[in-house]
């Protein structure tokens, strides 16, 4: 076994020993309740888990987005949920690929330490949705600060961060030659925003899944606190989105694995018509194609996983992870269900919270027809469709 | 202040009964193949302690094992929960039985320590005996108490502790060296940060062979014959009656027949 595998099997280890004391139980009171899992998500932090990805020199573990993926895999295989924590691992990369070394010292360590959280990511406005590039969030230069009018939605996690990484037009669109262009990246310490100038809505959903709408009024932020160049901001994050994709793509897996499992279980173990019911290939068959639709998304995922670890061009393969992935996921948690007849809808089985859980991931952090369209344009060359 | 903590190295208790198979010709429990073997519960427990007790006084923990290759993992386990080093002791004819030996086998490693506190688990989830730490101290002359659910201070005098009894417990000044066997009431163990696991992977982990201790081969006093699974049957029978009067009578009468009653 070599040293990358034995490394692989040990967080795997690790972390699934970590979420035995977060049994279903746990999960599903939160999902009652609609509470954030803060002790669990302090357990992932202490443990370390969380800095997966910070560079050692920065006090993490200098892991690559593989074994990062691994990680949060391994939640969701336990029956856990990693969308309350995942964006703690790849949000920073932005800091780090694209900040100030000054920059770097301070937060870095930091964020490595759960000292701060840096988990939420303002993107998203109610009137352009994907079509980022003509968000109407705007921060003017004054001084040595940046003033920020406007309103962000389905940012998640804003409660339970001190931070925010902030894309803003800079440059008014007109005033552009590309739609991409005029566009800045700030780093917004929440916890000094002065509650006139920046507000917080709770969106309630269909899971239990932290998510508010923002506004912004106002709201000064130091001009240090800009990311690499003013005006530049959309080609930064893009690069961060393939590891947001490669990671959401193993949560995935994870879930499906999970649904899969579950489902066999049950198919051995349920009698009737006095034979288990995966006896019956109207049952064995369907979790028989999950699984392999899963196994393969699995393979994209290690291959994009591979390819931006090897610091290579991955656009293509982190889209189509994700796609796939989110895919067999939704299909092992329908399975799951069929598979269960009633009992999949019973709240103590925990299936109906893995189908809603995994329906999400056909819509966020980008909907599957956004991915459809991009390898249609960039990959296969076809007409842009918008 | 130098503590030494023994290690055994068990089946995970996580895996489910149903998933052990005992194996007729090695006269062991096999694990389903893939599932790591664990620290025994208890030992986790005195690792713990010895932990809290050089975070507030200063001091080393060496966890100390017997056993083949693959105690190694568990001793690196150790060293990722805040251990300062390990040692590994062969003997290729330890078979775990013959808790005496394994005692003086331990007790030998020990002694090149000169530690101020031994501590052991209060029993092994393998073979429930919880012999070896009173070998331990039987054969370093020291004095031995278990099972401890609290270490309450560390005083000139020795060590303050709590033995559990069967309806109470009892507060005992324990002059030090001294065995100890912790019970799980101690504490939680803690969880190692997953950096500490990655640097484990890299410890020096020395190895001593029996012989190298100065010790002989010996016949093991205590020798497994054979292992065997109780098998329990169970069945279910409704009674019925007409009435509730003669469903009880009916109950009764078959209870009685069983002779509950």
């Amino acid at each position: 076994m070599s040293a990358r595998t034995e490394l692989h099997d040990e967080l795997r280890r690790e972390v699934a020993a970590l979420c035995r004391r977060f049994p279903a139980e746990y999960w599903r009171a939160l999902d009652r309740e609609r509470a954030y899992p803060e002790a669990f998500v302090a357990a992932m932090t202490a443990a370390g888990f969380l800095s997966a990805l910070v560079p050692e020199q920065y006090g993490g573990l200098g892991l690559g987005v593989t074994e990062a993926s691994i990680i949060l895999e391994q939640v969701n295989r336990s029956g856990g949920n990693s969308g309350a924590c995942h964006a703690q691992m790849y949000t920073m990369g932005t800091v780090l690929r694209h900040g100030s070394e000054e920059q770097k010292q301070r937060y870095l360590p930091q964020i490595a330490s759960g000292a701060l959280r840096l988990q939420a990511f303002g993107v998203t406005e109610p009137n352009t949705g994907s079509d980022t590039t003509r968000l109407r969030t705007t921060a003017v230069r004054k001084g040595d600060r940046y003033i920020v009018t406007g309103q962000k939605i389905f940012i998640s996690r804003v409660q339970h961060s001190d931070l925010m990484l902030l894309l803003a037009r800079t440059t008014p669109l007109e005033q552009v030659q590309r739609r991409s262009d005029g566009l800045s990246v700030f780093l917004v310490d929440l916890r000094d925003a002065p509650a006139g100038a920046f507000s917080v809505s709770p969106i309630e959903t269909m899971m239990n899944h932290e998510t508010n709408a923002v506004f912004f009024d106002g709201l000064e932020v130091p001009a240090e606190n800009l990311i690499g160049e003013e005006n530049r901001g959309f080609r930064y994050i893009l690069d961060g989105m393939n590891v947001e994709r490669i990671l959401i793509a193993a949560e995935c897996i994870g879930d499906g694995d999970w649904c899969i499992e579950k489902a066999t279980s049950y198919a051995k173990e349920r009698v009737i018509f006095d034979r288990p019911i995966g006896q019956n290939q109207g049952i064995a068959f369907p979790i028989a194609r999950a699984y392999a639709n899963l196994r393969a998304a699995d393979l994209m995922r290690y291959r994009a996983a591979e390819l931006f670890d090897a610091g290579q061009p991955c656009g293509a393969e982190a889209n189509m992870a994700k796609l796939l992935a989110a895919d067999a996921s939704w299909e092992a948690a329908n399975v799951a269900v069929q598979t269960h007849g009633g009992y999949g809808f019973a709240v103590e089985y925990d299936i109906e919270r893995k189908l809603r859980e995994t329906r999400l991931y056909q819509v966020a952090p980008i909907s599957t027809n956004l991915i459809l369209s991009y390898l249609a344009e960039h990959v296969l060359g076809l007409p842009r469709s918008y | 202040m130098h503590i030494v903590v023994t290690i055994k190295q068990v089946i995970d208790p996580l895996v489910p009964p149903a998933h052990l198979r005992l194996n007729a010709a090695t006269r062991q429990v096999d694990a389903p193949a893939g599932i790591a073997p664990a620290m025994n519960g208890y030992d986790a427990n005195a690792l713990e302690e010895a932990l809290k007790l050089v975070g507030v006084h200063g001091g080393t923990v060496t966890v100390v094992s017997l056993g083949g290759d693959s105690v190694r993992d568990t001793l690196r386990r150790g060293i990722a929960l805040g251990a300062t080093g390990a040692l590994h002791i062969t003997d290729p004819g330890y078979v775990g039985w013959d808790a005496l030996d394994t005692a003086h086998v331990l007790a030998a490693a020990i002694a090149r320590y000169t530690p101020d506190l031994v501590l052991c688990g209060r029993q092994a989830s393998d073979t429930d005996a919880g012999q070896v730490l009173f070998g331990i101290a039987e054969a370093l002359g020291w004095p031995v108490v278990s099972p401890v659910r609290a270490i309450h201070s560390i005083e000139e005098t020795g060590v303050v502790v709590d033995r559990l009894t069967e309806r109470g417990s009892q507060k005992l000044l324990v002059a030090l060296p001294a065995v100890l066997g912790i019970s799980s009431e101690a504490n939680e163990p803690r969880t190692p940060a997953v950096r500490s696991v990655m640097a484990a992977n890299r410890a020096r982990i020395p190895t001593v062979t029996r012989s190298e201790l100065g010790l002989n081969a010996e016949e093991g006093r205590v020798v497994l014959r054979r292992l065997s699974r109780d098998v329990h049957d169970s069945h279910a029978e409704i009674i019925a009656g007409a009435t509730p009067a003669e469903t009880g009578a009916k109950l009764a009468d078959a209870l009685h027949a069983a002779g509950l009653i």
